[in-house]
């Protein structure tokens, strides 16, 4: 009984949300004249549109590959950036227990007070000011800024719950604060850093407004794909087959690494 | 092997002293146990030794050296958790060796240390696992593994043993004493265990709200207890306390007439404390009424109620005797001790 009412739930739930993964199928597998025929199949199902994408013949697909190494790029650095700021800061102020090193990350926490969007501008200004703009490590940059503060709650959570003792043996075995680090502190935080990383990397992957604002022709697929929008006769099936190609890498990322996320992000959550 | 010297060293959290001018003399090559219930400060003398704990005022000095402001690395010491602190992710060679590793010695040397001190624990087969895949007894030994590879100038011990079923803490009592007997090595070991403490130390000290209470050899403390507390801490079963007046010679308690060797002033109150197994059973003496019986083969506790005190009678062997039956029980004046009702001092027989 109670897991048919839980089907009754989950069922919608799945609909909602596979429906619109659905329709970017559907027109990425139909030809432009299909493409609006409103079937829930294609007459002639066709792979062409991806053959498209891939050999960039297309106005708007001129640069599709440069693009995508431009996402690929932000995304890995924002990754390793974050994962360096969070990794650094979680240690100091859980296991060194740096003075004033809570009221840090309390601080850094309340900057998700302000919404993202509207410190988009001030980091335009501030990009423009330090000559990043249209550089990829503005894009970097501004992404770690909004990454760290959640990346270092988790990580300091999880390492709170490392054994004191462990740091007292090294301690005592003679290791100093460095070697404590990346002879304990780091194998042992493996599965929180998995899933940090990948936070922060997917958080990069999927940003649009702030790669919008802050490049303007070294741009990332997320701002190319905006751009089919810009006329009015959009191609729409090779948006759409170019958007489920941008899905696969986070899909994958993430199904690789489900273990970690579910694990990782939820290892701080409460205190055991 | 080296001395350890504590000189008035105190030390306070915030406004709550848990350490009052402890000195404590330590000798080379001596197993000295600090016992006491939780909170009486052993476990944070213990880490201001390994350097874990700032030291709030007084000395402390390692084989002459005071190491008041000495990293614990450079202290020469090695540690044993009571939750073993093994490196999960290493295995239980690289947990041995790791301090040597840190130390930037040579491969072959920490192969051989590491090799050494496996035999000596019987670790030989378990070198290639994490400690994830061994069980309680043999983390210990991992872990004092871990502290003889290192071969430091004092062992500390912080309560190693209280993870352990009891079968093991017996087991693994033995195996550190031995291990001491070979390795010789100055010993501080920490816990609350009374029992662990009289079999285990060449020298007990007895804490209490951080004060050492008494200081000596195991049976010295057994047998001529300096209060009440170390009287009452010492033994299990625990001594039976009650109080008495002193009247012509014997002290009256409990409505009879209890023998000592002491010469009070006539009529001075006092705690008198006889421990269970000097209150065998006789053909006649003081009249007990047994509630419950015990039998653990090799001897029998008796638990029995005089007047309104309820006392512990220990007997060899086994007794027929049941709940509610009436026995006489004889204690010998040699084998009562006497404390003063007020200061809780032992009062010297002359």
């Amino acid at each position: 009984m109670r897991e048919a009412r839980l089907w009754l739930i989950a069922i919608p739930i799945l609909l909602w949300t596979l429906l619109p993964i659905y329709h970017i199928f559907l027109f990425s597998i139909s030809t432009k004249d299909s493409a609006f025929s409103g079937a829930l199949w294609p007459a002639k199902p066709t792979l062409h549109n991806f053959g498209t994408v891939f050999r960039q013949e297309h106005f708007y697909l001129h640069d599709f590959w440069h693009q995508i190494w431009n996402s690929v790029w932000i995304a890995c650095a924002t990754g390793v950036l974050t994962l360096v700021v969070a990794t650094t800061a979680a240690f100091a102020i859980s296991r060194l227990k740096v003075k004033g090193g809570r009221v840090v990350m309390n601080a850094a926490l309340f900057t998700y007070f302000i919404p993202a969007a509207f410190l988009a501008v001030p980091m335009y200004k501030a990009m423009g000011t330090y000559g990043l703009l249209n550089n990829r490590w503005s894009l970097v940059l501004a992404m770690v800024t909004l990454a760290s503060p959640y990346a270092i709650w988790v990580l300091k959570q999880a390492s709170d719950r490392l054994p004191w003792e462990l740091d007292e043996a090294a301690r005592i075995d003679g290791a100093t604060p460095l070697q404590l680090f990346h002879l304990v502190y780091l194998p042992l935080m493996m599965p929180s850093l998995v899933a940090i990383g990948t936070y922060a990397l997917l958080l990069a992957w999927n940003e649009y407004l702030y790669a919008f604002l802050l490049l303007s022709n070294n741009i990332p697929l997320a701002v190319g794909l905006g751009h089919f929008l810009a006329s009015d006769d959009s191609p729409w099936e090779l948006l759409m087959a170019t958007a489920l190609i941008y899905a696969v890498p986070p899909a994958a990322i993430y199904y690789a690494f489900r273990r970690y996320m579910v694990g990782g992000l939820t290892a701080g959550a409460v205190k055991t | 092997m080296a001395t350890v010297a504590f000189r008035e060293v105190h030390k306070s959290f915030g406004a709550t002293k848990v350490l009052h001018g402890i000195s404590l003399d330590i000798a080379e090559g001596e197993f000295v146990v600090l016992v006491g219930p939780s909170g009486c400060g052993k476990s944070t003398l213990l880490r201001m030794l390994a350097g874990l704990e700032d030291i709030g005022g007084g000395q402390i000095a390692i084989d002459g050296r005071v190491v008041n402001d000495v990293d614990s690395k450079d202290r020469d010491i090695a540690m044993v958790f009571q939750s073993y602190a093994l490196y999960p992710h290493m295995t239980v060679r690289d947990n041995m060796g790791f301090s040597l590793k840190l130390r930037k010695e040579k491969q072959n040397l920490i192969d051989q240390r590491v090799a050494n001190a496996a035999k000596i624990l019987n670790l030989e087969p378990y070198l290639a696992r994490y400690p994830r895949e061994l069980s309680g007894g043999q983390r210990q030994r991992v872990a004092m593994g871990r502290a003889i590879v290192r071969d430091p100038k004092v062992f500390l011990f912080d309560e190693p043993l209280s993870n352990l079923d009891a079968k093991l803490r017996v087991a693994m009592r033995a195996e550190i004493k031995a291990l001491h007997q070979r390795l010789k090595t100055t010993t501080v070991y920490v816990t609350h265990d009374q029992i662990e403490a009289m079999t285990m130390a060449d020298r007990i000290a007895v804490m209490r709200d951080g004060r050492i209470e008494q200081l000596g050899e195991p049976l010295e403390l057994y047998d001529r207890p300096a209060n009440l507390f170390v009287a009452q801490f010492i033994g299990s079963p625990a001594m039976n306390v009650f109080d008495g007046t002193i009247r012509n010679g014997s002290v009256e308690a409990l409505g009879s007439r209890w023998p000592t060797a002491v010469r009070g002033a006539e009529g001075q109150q006092v705690k008198y404390g006889v421990r269970p197994e000097h209150l065998e059973p006789a053909a006649s003496g003081i009249a007990a009424q047994i509630i419950v019986v015990e039998p653990m083969g090799a001897e029998t506790e008796l638990v029995v109620k005089i007047a309104d005190a309820t006392l512990t009678v220990m007997t060899r062997g086994r007794s027929s005797a049941g709940p509610g039956e009436r026995i006489f029980l004889a204690p010998q004046a040699s084998h009562a001790h006497l404390f003063d009702a007020a200061t809780g001092l032992r009062i010297q027989p002359p």
